[in-house]
C-alpha cells in the first residue's frame, strides 16, 4: 500500500512536470492525495515517508523559484507549501497511530477481561495478561506484580525471564525507557505495571499504558473479588460439609450410645428382675437365696455405677464439674486395694505396682482417684483380653514437681494413632475386633479426664496399636 | 509496594562538569592548532596552503577527541586514541595537499578508529559503534544517500542550471576520500554518534535529534570550504537537515553509525560531483 502511495507521489511529479503545470498552487495540493493515503494506511511512518518524497519533488520546482525571487514572502510561501505535504502527513498518520491504539487498546482490554475470568491460577492469568498487555502497547517487556495480602505477592512477565530488579542505565547503543505505573482501583494500591521498550516510549504509548493501568485496576481488583468470593463459597462448603459430618458422627454416636446403652442397663436389670423373681415365686433354700441377694447387690452397684458414671457426665458437660472433696488421700492404699480386687476379679492378667520412695501427700476427692484408677484398670483389662501385663506406678512428676503422677500400663490391643485425640470425647468407642464384645458406653476416658481437670490436673496417653497402652495422670499435691 | 521505591539511577550524564572542561580542553586545542595553520599560511605564504591542511586535520580531529570525551564522560582512557586519530587526519590532510594521491591516507582514519575502539567495545556502543541490529538498515542507509545524491543533482542541474559533469577521476576520488575519512566519519561519530546518543539518553528521539542535527549545520554554517552565495547556503542547510534527521533515526532504529555515516559518505559523494 505505502509503495502504491509513493509510486503515486512520483506519477504526479511526472505528471506535473510533463505538463508544465509544477508551480501551480493549486495544482501542488494534489500531492495531499498520496500522502494522506499513505498516512492512513501505515500511520506516522507512511505520513512522514510519502509527505518526505512529497516535499523533495517539490523542492525541484520551489528551489529555482526561491532563488529567482529571492528572499520574500512569495518565496516563503513556497517553503510553507514544501513544508505541507510532510507536516499534514505526520499529524494524520499520529492522529491514525493513535486511533489504532485505542482499538487495540479496546481489543486488548476485552481479551485481559477474558482472560482474568479464565478458571486457570491467578499465576497464569497473569502471564496471560502481561503478554497481552505488551502486545496492545507494543513495547518489550512487561511485568504484573499484584500483592495479594500479608506481604504476598504474586508476579507475570512477558518475556517469562524478565525481572526488573533495580532502575539502572541501560549499556548499549539504544537508551531503554521503563514506565512503572502503580495498579490502584480508588481502595489503594493492589499491585504494579511497569513496562519497558528499548528506545522511546511515545506519548501515545504512555497515554494508552495509564488507561489499561486504570482498567487493569478494576479488572484485577474485579478478578481478585472474584477469587476471594470463589474462596469464601469452598471455604463456607468445607465448614458446612464438616459440620454435617459432624452431625452424623454425633447421630451415629447418640444410636451407638442409645444401643449400648440400653444393652448395659438391661443386663443388670434383667439379672435384678430374674433373681428378685425367683426369690417372690420360689422357695429358694437360704443359702442359694444368699447367694441370688449377693447378684441382685452387685447387679445394682453395677447398675448405680452405669447411672452414677452418666450422672457425672451430665455434669462435667454441663460445666457444673463434679463436688470435690479434698482430703488427703493415700494414694498407695487406693491403687494396692484395687489391684488386689482386680486381681482376684481377672486371673488371667498379670498385675505389677510400684509406688516411688518420695510419693508425695496428695490432696484430692478419695472417691474420685479412686474411680479414675478403676477406670483405667477397666479399660485396661477390658482392651488386653488376651491376657498379659498391667503395670501400675505412682510417684512424683519429675517434669512438674508440683504435681502427684500415676500411669497404668497394658499390653493390649493399643490405640491407632488417628484414634487418640477422639477417646476422651464421651461414647467415643474405637472399633476393634478384639474388644467388640467388651462392654462399656465410651464413658471412662471421658469421666477420668473430667474428674482430673476437676482436680487441676491432666491426663496424657501413649499407644502403639498392637503393643499397648500408657496413661498417665497427674494431679496437683 | 517495595517496587515502587527501588532507587532509580537516572541516566544522567556522569560529571558534567569535568566533562565540560575536557571539551574546552579539546576545542582549545584543535582551535589552537588551526590558529597556527592559518598563521603559518598567512606568514610564511606556503604555495600549497599545508596551513590550511594542518587546520582542516585539527578541525576534524578535535571532533573525533569530543566525540571520545563524551562516549567516555570523562573518564582516563580517551586521550590516546584521540591523539593517535588526531596525528593520522593531520598527516592525511597535509599529504592529501601535497597531491591528489596522497588522500588515500583518509581511507586509513576508519581503520585506525576502529582499531582504537575495539578495546573500549562496551562504552563505545553506548554511540553507536556497533553493527546495525538489522541488515536491510545498511541497505536503506545507502538508498537514503543515494535518492539525496541524485535529488541534489536533480535540483542542481535540471532547476537551478548547474553544470553536472564528472570531475577530473583523481580530484574527485580525492574529495570522496576525504569524506570517507573525516567529513562523514567525524559528522557521524561527534553528531550521530556521541552527541545525539547522549542527548537521547535524556530527552525521547525528536529533541535529541534536532539538537544534534541544529549543531551538525551550524559546525557547516562555519565551514569555509562551503561556498558563501544564499541559495547555496540554504540548499546545504536544507540537505544537511534531511541527512542530519534522516541519520539520527537510521541510527535509532538500527542502533548502528554505520547507516547514517553511508548515506553522507554517498550523498556527498553525489554533492562532489557538482562540486569538485
Amino acid at each position: 500500500m505505502i509503495y502504491a502511495a509513493l509510486g503515486l507521489v512520483a506519477l504526479i511529479a511526472v505528471a506535473m512536470r510533463a505538463a508544465g503545470v509544477e508551480q501551480m498552487p493549486a495544482l501542488q495540493n494534489l500531492y495531499l492525495i498520496p500522502v494522506l493515503w499513505a498516512a492512513f494506511a501505515r500511520g506516522t511512518l507512511g505520513g512522514i515517508l510519502a509527505g518526505l518524497e512529497a516535499g523533495l519533488v517539490q523542492s525541484l520546482s520551489i528551489f529555482p523559484f526561491i532563488e529567482r525571487v529571492g528572499l520574500s514572502w512569495p518565496a516563503l510561501g513556497g517553503v510553507l507549501s514544501l513544508s505541507t505535504p510532510f507536516s499534514l502527513g505526520l499529524m494524520v498518520g499520529r492522529l491514525v497511530d493513535r486511533s489504532r491504539g485505542r482499538d487495540a487498546q479496546l481489543d486488548a482490554l476485552l481479551s485481559i477481561q477474558r482472560s482474568l475470568a479464565d478458571s486457570a491460577s491467578l499465576a497464569d492469568r497473569l502471564n496471560a495478561v502481561a503478554e497481552l498487555t505488551r502486545a496492545a502497547l507494543g513495547v518489550d517487556r512487561v511485568r504484573l506484580v499484584l500483592e495479594t495480602g500479608h506481604d504476598a505477592s504474586v508476579a507475570a512477565s512477558a518475556p517469562t525471564n524478565f525481572r526488573p530488579a533495580e532502575l539502572t542505565p541501560s549499556a548499549g547503543a539504544t537508551p531503554c525507557r521503563r514506565l512503572v505505573l502503580g495498579l490502584d482501583a480508588g481502595q489503594g494500591p493492589v499491585g504494579a505495571l511497569i513496562i519497558e521498550r528499548d528506545g522511546d516510549i511515545s506519548a501515545t504509548t504512555r497515554g494508552l499504558a495509564n488507561a489499561l493501568a486504570l482498567h487493569l485496576s478494576l479488572a484485577l481488583e474485579n478478578a481478585r473479588l472474584t477469587e476471594r468470593q470463589r474462596h469464601f463459597a469452598q471455604e463456607l462448603e468445607e465448614k458446612v460439609a464438616g459440620a454435617t459430618r459432624r452431625l452424623r458422627e454425633l447421630d451415629q454416636a447418640k444410636n451407638e450410645f442409645l444401643s449400648v446403652a440400653s444393652h448395659e442397663l438391661r443386663t443388670p436389670l434383667t439379672a435384678l428382675q430374674g433373681f428378685s423373681e425367683l426369690l417372690l415365686t420360689r422357695d429358694v433354700p437360704p443359702d442359694r437365696a444368699r447367694r441370688y441377694l449377693g447378684h441382685l447387690q452387685t447387679e445394682s452397684q453395677r447398675l448405680g455405677r452405669i447411672v452414677g458414671d452418666l450422672l457425672d457426665l451430665s455434669r462435667i458437660e454441663s460445666g457444673r464439674g463434679p463436688t470435690l472433696q479434698r482430703v488427703s488421700v493415700d494414694l498407695c492404699a487406693i491403687i494396692e486395694a484395687n489391684i488386689e480386687i482386680f486381681a482376684s476379679q481377672h486371673p488371667r492378667h498379670q498385675f505389677e505396682w510400684k509406688v516411688g520412695t518420695t510419693l508425695p501427700p496428695l490432696c484430692a476427692d478419695r472417691d474420685a482417684v479412686d474411680r479414675i484408677l478403676k477406670n483405667l484398670l477397666s479399660n485396661a483389662i477390658k482392651y488386653s483380653p488376651r491376657g498379659g501385663r498391667v503395670r501400675v506406678e505412682a510417684g512424683s512428676a519429675t517434669d512438674r514437681p508440683e504435681m502427684v503422677e500415676f500411669t497404668v500400663e497394658d499390653d493390649g490391643v493399643g490405640i491407632p494413632a488417628d484414634a487418640l485425640p477422639r477417646i476422651f470425647d464421651p461414647y467415643v468407642r474405637i472399633a476393634n475386633p478384639e474388644t467388640a464384645a467388651a462392654p462399656g458406653l465410651g464413658l471412662g476416658l471421658s469421666l477420668v479426664r473430667g474428674l482430673a481437670h476437676a482436680h487441676g490436673g491432666s491426663v496424657e496417653v501413649e499407644s502403639l496399636p498392637g503393643k499397648g497402652s500408657r496413661f498417665r495422670v497427674l494431679l496437683p499435691r | 509496594m517495595s517496587l515502587l521505591i527501588h532507587r532509580f539511577v537516572s541516566d544522567r550524564v556522569a560529571r558534567p562538569s569535568a566533562i565540560g572542561w575536557q571539551l574546552l580542553l579539546v576545542a582549545a586545542a584543535a582551535g589552537g592548532l588551526s590558529g597556527v595553520g592559518f598563521a603559518v599560511d598567512s606568514a610564511v605564504g606556503i604555495e600549497r596552503k599545508l596551513g590550511h591542511a594542518l587546520a582542516s586535520g585539527a578541525v576534524h580531529a578535535g571532533f573525533l577527541a569530543m566525540g571520545w570525551v563524551l562516549a567516555f564522560q570523562a573518564r582516563a582512557g580517551w586521550s590516546g586514541p584521540a591523539l593517535r586519530e588526531t596525528s593520522a587526519l593531520i598527516v592525511a590532510s597535509v599529504v592529501s595537499r601535497l597531491s591528489p594521491a596522497g588522500a588515500i591516507a583518509y581511507l586509513f582514519i576508519p581503520l585506525v578508529v576502529a582499531r582504537d575502539a575495539a578495546g573500549w567495545p562496551t562504552r563505545l556502543e553506548r554511540i553507536g559503534w556497533r553493527w546495525p541490529r538489522e541488515g536491510r538498515a545498511t541497505l536503506i542507509g545507502a538508498a537514503s544517500g543515494v535518492c539525496l545524491g541524485l535529488h541534489l543533482l536533480f535540483a542542481a542541474s535540471l532547476m537551478l542550471g548547474y553544470h553536472v559533469e564528472m570531475p577530473e577521476a583523481r580530484r574527485y576520488l580525492a574529495a570522496v576520500a576525504y569524506d570517507i575519512g573525516a567529513n562523514a566519519l567525524t559528522a557521524e561519530w561527534l553528531f550521530r554518534g556521541a552527541i545525539f546518543s547522549a542527548l537521547w539518553r535524556r530527552w525521547s528521539f525528536w529533541p535529541a535529534a534536532v539538537a544534534s542535527t541544529a549543531l551538525s549545520l551550524i559546525r557547516y554554517l562555519f565551514d569555509p570550504a562551503l561556498p558563501q552565495t544564499a541559495e547555496l547556503i540554504a540548499g546545504a542547510m536544507f540537505y544537511t537537515l534531511l541527512l542530519g534527521l534522516g541519520s539520527c533515526a537510521l541510527r535509532a532504529w538500527s542502533g548502528s553509525l554505520l547507516p547514517g555515516y553511508l548515506a553522507t559518505v554517498l550523498f556527498f559523494a553525489a554533492y562532489r560531483v557538482l562540486l569538485v
